[in-house]
């Protein structure tokens, strides 16, 4: 691609997009003075220099509230990722390199989690498991636990069939080694690139979540909550919709966009 | 594919389907509250526990779960899908009534997201001053979050600009913006996939042939490139069909529609276990018919297997 | 960038789809030839039982099909004659109800409305039919059986006083149904089934589609309007369209755009745009129990007086009612609404008072901690609210409690979960302390409603394990209010429950909730029943002013 031009400074921008918000998710404080959780000013009020993102239907700043809503947003894309990365990867793991029977049961295993719809799938996790921005990020993953499943046993039976497998199977590394010293590291970048991917949409489905009405529990800062309780008041105050939009797109974009590196650099 | 084999995948088939089943009752059984609650122990009907008992014991849900497990299994397969207890419908006429709907929806925002990808990618072959902005646009598409897609879109189409009636429109009208809105994020990578085979098309040695024989540039890429690059595309549009579906139901929701996606979300606040059942039947057969056949035609469609199995 | 796809989209789909999507297509629902009025509704309805009918959706259709044997004026609160031709006698204790009631009416089936038919509505109401999965209604109390004591006569026997009864004919879940609409199961009266829903009201439910929408007609041969109404015969309109618009947005838009001509649900800071734009918003009281939050007693931390006096110093209702919401909702004096049958201005226990709240805790023996919340043998006082999903803003009148009582060093903490989970959790003291609630019914019986064991029991007085109340004095007034023969000695018994309620700090009423319509200017006569259900009976377009606007 004879894109190089245009990419460096995307990839600069998204770079530091995202290091903004990890910053934020790290230390609010430093991005706002304003309270997420208490406001005395007047509910609804526009964008000012006071308020930057205006207030909301509480009266609370809305900019330090998606401020703040970063550390549930990142935290819970992180840990949707991190279930289906782990599990996923365990399962697929398992199957391609033993095989058999096993495979077949795993897969089947598999075929039965992408069977049941998603959404039905992640509602009732979070009603068993409880509201809140970590069992909302766990329902999250465990639908995405059928992707990194099938992607990493793809993998692991590719890599398995290349000759520097067999050669060390040849030179006597029991069939653990071979598997956590081999295979598995071989099988990986792909799964990488695949949860860069996944934190995005982690983040948009979770947000999803919080339309629905199953995200954090109110008064937690959370960037679907914020926008879902927003939306009711777009005719009159559409700042309150359109800029937490504005700022998850940003983050969202950033992460698909370095995301697209990573995997270029896999292939 | 020997019968030998095709009998093993069928068997295999509906043992998935019993294996979802069994796991989806034994979830949802496992939900705090449940469908009588919902709707009996609703304060708006002030009704006393014992009142409430009887009516428990009237739907049966005082029996053990395993019993129940066997009544409702027993329904689906004499093809009786129950009432929803929330309400009293039936089952099946929800589904007749919301399952045209949700793929009147699904198709036509597949056709809009195809349509999109293909605008994409020829904008991104001819205007090549645009081409990082162009190349660009997949990337924001799918990272907009659906509903805030949808609620500007009604706001600003139908309330601002009254170009289409979101309320009292005619069913091709309210198709409208929830088929752009869920095309949005489906015709992203269905772009990107797009872009990348049109480069590989265009690398190839007989494209230079064309072109070397003098025709001209939009020729050459309609008449060729296109035609070449569309296939790997249709492979993933496949896989991103059974999203759509999925995906319809923040865009049911936001638009008020009727639908498969609406349903759900109604169902699971009300606990109402009978209706999400059919639910994961529903899909469940879908998901595991559309799997066997792809198995089942891979053979026919790809020579390359076909001539193997011969050999 | 959005703004060139948008264009752009809309001629490909109109290619796509063979229609022409960028002419102005912005219209009254109105239209000229027929009367049709476009009603915006948030929620489907989900029965049509009529004792089921306190859901606001399943309400606000029955009361369109359905005639009573009385009528209720909302504004006054007096019963009237309807399908019935005077008011009931009632007998000393008030075990027997005597109506005479209309020989001329027909069911829109073309079926007579007779005594036998009466009974067998008030037989189905007044008991339920487990076999057929239809409760009872909650409004009809010790109901036993009726009698046809000839062709225009039924007498209806209670074992125990029920002098809530006649009122009780007059409400939506009381609607009269035809023989053959009675015969159903619950499956019967179920989404789906509208159309065969056949009662004797000015609309008749012409066509449905499953959770989307509603058509109804006017009936031609209606001629039974309650004998106060002014209008009588058939409705002015030609019918009504329900429209379900759950997103609050679309329901504001569509009015403002011209779409819809009614909508229900309206939330407060939209009430000033919406006048803005020349519509009119029309509220009304549901005259029962006030928006309140009721203290659960036998909890160890609130069994003290003096928190839960804390709580009521500690709240500022005024800055809540400022922040959130409109003049359409008045500050409550009571647990029960100013225009609700036995209100006692109470005002003087709600105060505001930080200063007091502080001194009550600190006396009852809860320290402040290092982050400011008290607590007291190691137990933090947190204390958990239910959301309140039905009425209007819930979460954020909790979250601005939150942030009031946390500066007295109460933590609050907000029950997270759907409707199902709130239900479900509000019947347990260990998850919900503090329930956010109300109640709309426009008779005394409400407060028993609201508080009775056997009832919604709002403060969960009973102990279910125990079976031991935890107030016991509670219960007998609340039943001496649902079942004192004489009007005089109800009004007294709500009057000190009210009181009690009041003195014990049981609660803190917040606000009066009234249901809350935007209506189009050219809209005339539209009027809520006694609870705030929407009424098209009276309503007409005014054609006019209908032009004017367009």
């Amino acid at each position: 691609m004879n894109t190089a031009t245009f990419k460096k400074p995307s990839v600069i921008l998204a770079s530091i997009i995202l290091i903004l918000a990890v910053l934020a998710a790290l230390v609010p404080g430093l991005f706002t003075s304003h309270n997420p959780l208490s406001g005395t000013s007047g509910a609804l009020l526009s964008p000012s220099l006071e308020h930057w993102f205006g207030t909301d239907s509480v009266g609370r700043d809305l900019y330090s509230r998606v401020i703040y809503g970063t550390r549930q947003s990142l935290l819970g894309a992180l840990v949707a990722v991190l279930v289906g990365l782990v599990v996923g990867t365990i399962l697929g793991l398992i199957a391609g390199a033993q095989g058999g029977w096993l495979d077949a049961l795993l897969m089947r295993i598999v075929d039965v989690l992408l069977s049941i719809p998603s959404l039905l799938l992640s509602l009732s996790v979070i009603i068993l498991l409880g509201y809140g921005t970590v069992n909302a990020a766990i329902a999250v993953g465990i639908t995405s636990v059928a992707t990194f499943a099938r992607l990493a046993r793809s993998q692991v039976i590719s890599v398995s069939s290349l000759d520097f497998v067999e050669a060390a199977y040849g030179s006597g590394a029991s069939r653990f080694q071979v598997l956590t010293r081999h295979i598995l590291p071989n099988s990986l970048t792909p799964v990488i690139a695949l949860a860069a991917v996944q934190f995005g949409s982690a983040i948009l489905q979770l947000s999803v979540l919080g339309f629905l009405g199953y995200g954090a529990p109110a008064p937690t800062p959370e960037w679907g909550l914020i926008i879902a309780d927003a939306r009711d008041y777009i005719a009159t105050s559409w700042w309150l919709t359109v800029l937490p939009g504005a700022v998850i797109i940003a983050v969202v974009m950033s992460a698909n966009h370095l995301s697209h590196i990573v995997q270029k650099k896999a292939r | 594919m020997t019968a030998r084999q095709l009998w093993l995948r069928i068997g295999q088939a509906l043992l998935v389907l019993l294996a979802t089943y069994t796991l989806a009752f034994i979830l949802l059984s496992a939900l705090p509250s449940d469908a009588i609650m919902a709707r009996y122990a609703s304060p708006d009907l002030g009704l006393s526990s014992d009142e409430i008992n009887a009516i428990r014991a009237e739907y049966g849900a005082d029996k053990p779960l395993i019993v129940q497990y066997f009544t409702s299994l027993f329904g689906f397969l004499t093809g009786n899908f129950g009432y929803s207890v929330q309400t009293g419908a039936s089952i099946a006429s929800m589904v007749a009534e919301a399952l045209p709907g949700t793929l009147a929806l699904a198709i036509s925002a597949f056709v809009l997201a195809c349509i999109w990808a293909l605008l994409i990618a020829v904008a991104a072959s001819f205007s090549r001053g645009l081409r990082g902005f162009v190349l660009g646009l997949p990337s924001l598409m799918v990272s907009l979050p659906s509903f805030w897609i949808g609620i500007i879109l009604i706001q600003l189409v139908s309330f601002k600009l009254g170009w289409v009636p979101v309320i009292g429109a005619s069913p091709v009208q309210s198709l409208i913006l929830p088929a752009l809105t869920l095309s949005i994020p489906i015709a992203a990578p269905l772009a990107q996939v797009l872009v990348r085979s049109i480069e590989d098309v265009e690398r190839q040695p007989f494209i230079s042939v064309v072109k070397a024989r003098g025709a001209s540039r939009s020729r050459i890429f309609f008449g060729n490139v296109l035609r070449n690059a569309i296939l790997p595309a249709l492979t993933i549009a496949g896989v991103l069909f059974g999203e759509l579906v999925g995906g319809a139901v923040v865009t049911e929701a936001v638009f008020g529609r009727a639908g498969i996606g609406q349903m759900t979300v109604n169902a699971v606040a009300n606990r109402d276990t009978p209706v999400l059942m059919a639910v994961v039947v529903i899909a469940a057969t879908l998901y595991v018919l559309i799997n066997l056949l792809v198995d089942l035609l891979h053979p026919v469609l790809d020579p390359r297997v076909r001539r193997k199995e011969r050999a | 960038m959005k703004k060139r796809a948008m264009p752009l989209s809309s001629i490909v789909l109109a290619l796509l789809l063979g229609v022409t999507a960028c002419g102005n297509v912005t219209q009254h629902a109105s239209e000229a030839e027929d009367d049709i009025v476009t009603y915006l509704e948030p929620n489907f309805f989900k029965t049509l039982y009529p004792p089921s009918a306190g859901f606001y959706a399943n309400g606000g259709v029955l009361n369109q099909v359905t005639d009573r044997l009385l009528y209720q004026d909302p504004e006054t609160l007096e019963l009237s004659p309807w399908i019935a031709t005077k008011l009931p006698e009632v007998n000393e204790d008030a075990t027997e109800y005597t109506f005479d009631i209309r020989t001329d009416v027909t069911y829109s089936d073309g079926s007579p409305l007779t005594a036998e038919n009466v009974v067998k509505n008030f037989d189905l109401y007044g008991k339920g039919d487990k076999s057929r999965k239809l409760t009872s209604s909650e409004q009809i109390t010790n109901y036993d059986h009726g009698e046809v004591v000839d062709e225009d006569t039924v007498r209806f026997f209670f074992s125990e006083p029920a002098p809530g009864f006649a009122q009780a004919t007059s409400s939506f879940n009381a609607g009269l149904l035809s023989d053959a609409t009675l015969d159903k199961d619950t499956t019967g009266f179920a989404p789906g089934k509208a159309t065969e829903i056949i009662g004797s009201g000015p609309f008749v439910i012409e066509d449905e589609q499953m959770n989307s929408s509603l058509t109804m007609k006017a009936r031609e041969d209606y001629d039974w309007a309650p004998a106060e109404s002014e209008h009588q015969g058939r409705a002015y309109i030609d019918g009504i369209k329900y429209v379900l618009a759950a997103e609050e947005s679309v329901r504001t838009g569509g009015l403002v755009s011209g779409q819809g001509d009614i909508a229900r649900q309206i939330e407060a800071p939209v009430e000033k745009h919406l006048q803005e734009q020349g519509l009119t918003i029309s509220s009304h009281s549901t005259n029962g129990v006030t928006n309140q939050l009721a203290f659960r007693f036998r909890d160890p931390r609130l069994s003290d007086i003096r928190v839960r006096q804390a709580i009521i110093a500690g709240i500022d209702r005024d800055e809540i009612l400022e922040t959130l919401f409109s003049d359409s909702y008045p500050k409550a004096n009571s647990v029960l609404s100013s225009s609700a049958l036995g209100y006692q201005d109470m005002s003087q226990y709600y105060v505001y008072d930080p200063d007091k709240a502080q001194r009550l805790l600190d006396e009852a023996g809860w320290v402040r901690g290092e982050d400011g919340i008290r607590s007291k043998d190691g137990q933090r006082l947190t204390l958990n609210i239910n959301e309140a999903l039905p009425q209007p803003r819930s979460r954020e009148v909790i979250t601005k409690v939150q942030e009031q009582l946390a500066r007295i060093g109460i933590e609050i903490t907000l029950n997270p979960g759907d409707q199902a989970a709130q239900d479900a959790d509000s019947k347990d003291i260990n998850k919900v302390q503090i329930r956010h609630t109300m109640v709309g019914r426009a008779d005394y019986d409400v407060l028993k409603s609201h508080l009775h064991s056997d009832n919604r029991d709002s403060l969960l007085n009973l102990d279910e394990e125990t079976g031991e109340l935890g107030d016991p004095e509670l219960e007998k007034l609340l039943e001496q209010i649902a079942s004192s023969p004489r009007e005089e000695d109800r009004a007294e018994a709500s009057a000190k429950a009210q009181r009690m309620m009041a003195e014990k700090a049981y609660a803190l009423p917040l606000f009066e909730e009234p249901q809350v319509y935007g209506v189009q200017p050219y809209l005339e006569g539209f009027e809520e029943e006694s609870i705030g259900r929407p009424n098209f009976y009276n309503v007409r377009i005014n054609h006019d002013r209908l032009e004017e606007s367009q």
